[in-house]
């Protein structure tokens, strides 16, 4: 009984003290995530331009927001390793194409909707930390969507988004690797595959 | 008797999309290692894979066209509806007794003033929908999730998954109704079933198409998504809660 009081105690004690020597600043880093999609909302989804200057306005925004060599390096997991400096290169810029088509085209469906933040989460990552949001959706509960967020000597960099507990880091980062590990082409036929994909048409909607 | 677990499974199995629950599969970002039986999974992905794109996923386009989104929301919610029972026994065995009162006064009020439960009457009084099956059950007195697992026409799962979809099964207010007359049981259980699928499919669609689109191995992202979803919904209470089974070291690629 004794012994649970203390143990109780203690994990106070060390919640408390975890929770001021947070090395990212929390309300920072929400008004980053907050910025970062009011502009998305308004200069992009919202705005009486055409589809190509609303495709670079994404891409420049996705480019600026989001640290896409640092996710793609995370995404290659083990592979990263062993990949040559030219597999490096090819991988990441393949993938940095391939997230501004299928975000800019998911990002389409919060047309009408908007985030509602809902402070923040502490990471045992280095520098990161998780800013919480919601968005109502038509029907139904509301969609969770964290952001993770990494401060940098460069600002802040979101590193990963998940929605409904999916990672999108972490799901493509087990999407390749089972790729890798299930055909012999390895690293350039991942790029191969996702060259193809960067180049399909896009989906109608 | 197979027969009857598998009808009603079908029909609870929807649940297991929403409300399920699982072990802490781990805090590192490697999900394979729960596919012991990955062979076997990929020949049942494959198969289920062929049966949605020809039967399931053309069916659930043609209701999409058929209905209004007025429609399909009074349907889900009637579906939604006849799952309260089996959230009302399940919080129980969690000790959610608050919640399990909630649980059976809104079965009570959306099935009479909610009109057979397609308004969520309760819901608009501030009583708070709770879905929760034997799965979470399950979870929350920590039992063990087993490994990742495809099943015929109801797609990932696991053992302690499988399992609590039959358990649910019996606690669907369409198994008690019809239970008395085989010929007549059978039928509705059939037709409610597919009734489920198709509605629960209509609601994927979109998310679906989207994975399809983007993955280079579509059996990959779909079972990463779905053990990282069923290890954040563990509640078990050895377990931490919250970000913790995405919060690995994000970093550590980054300095070699």
């Amino acid at each position: 009984m004794k012994k649970n009081l203390f143990l109780s105690l203690f994990a106070v004690m060390f919640l408390a003290a975890g929770s001021t020597q947070a090395a990212v600043d929390a309300a920072k880093a929400e008004a980053f995530v907050k910025n970062v999609t009011t502009e998305g909302i308004e200069q992009i989804i919202n705005a009486n331009v055409s589809q190509q200057v609303k495709d670079e306005r994404f891409a420049k925004l996705f480019n600026q927001a989001l640290d896409l060599d640092f996710i793609g390096q995370f995404v290659l997991g083990r592979n990263w390793r062993t990949a040559t400096p030219e597999q490096r290169k090819a991988f990441i810029k393949v993938y940095r194409e391939l997230n501004i088509k299928t975000w800019s085209q998911r990002f389409d469906e919060f047309k009408g909707k908007n985030f509602i933040f809902a402070g923040t989460t502490p990471s045992n990552s280095k520098n990161q930390i998780f800013v919480n949001s919601t968005v109502p959706m038509d029907q139904g509960e509301p969609a969770k969507v964290v952001w993770r967020v990494k401060q940098t000597a460069d600002g802040f960099k979101i590193v990963d988004i998940i929605i409904e507990n999916v990672s999108l880091a972490i799901t493509a980062r087990n999407e390749y690797s089972s790729f890798i590990k299930n055909n012999p082409g390895g690293v350039d036929a991942l790029i191969k595959d996702l060259q193809a994909k960067v180049n399909q048409p896009v989906a109608k909607k | 008797m197979l027969k009857k677990i598998l009808t009603s499974s079908a029909l609870a199995a929807i649940m297991l999309l929403t409300a399920s629950c699982a072990t802490n599969p781990s805090e590192t970002s490697e999900f394979d290692q729960f596919d012991r039986f990955e062979t076997f999974n990929r020949a049942m992905f494959k198969f289920n894979y062929q049966f949605d794109k020809y039967l399931a996923k053309p069916v659930a386009k043609g209701y999409r066209a058929i209905t209004t989104p007025f429609i399909r929301e009074r349907i889900n919610n009637a579906i939604s509806n006849l799952l309260e029972p089996m959230s009302a026994v399940n919080q129980v065995l969690q000790g959610e007794f608050k919640q399990s009162g909630v649980t059976v006064g809104r079965f009570a009020v959306n099935s009479t003033l909610g009109l057979v439960g397609t308004f969520d009457v309760a819901g608009a009084w501030g009583w708070k929908k709770e879905i929760s099956g034997f799965d979470s059950t399950l979870a929350k007195w920590c039992v063990p999730d087993g490994p990742y697992i495809v099943l015929p026409l109801l797609g990932p799962s696991t053992p302690r998954a499988a399992f609590s979809l039959a358990v649910d099964a019996y606690m669907q207010p369409i198994y008690w109704a019809a239970r008395n007359d085989a010929n007549t049981r059978d039928k509705i259980l059939w037709a409610s079933s597919a009734l489920v699928y198709v509605a629960v499919r209509e609601g994927t669609l979109d998310l679906t198409d989207d994975l399809e689109r983007n993955s280079v191995d579509y059996y990959a992202t779909m079972r990463t998504a779905y053990l990282q979803n069923r290890a954040k919904k563990n509640t078990c209470i050895n377990s931490d809660a919250g970000n913790v089974n995405y919060d690995f070291d994000f970093g550590i690629e980054e300095d070699e």
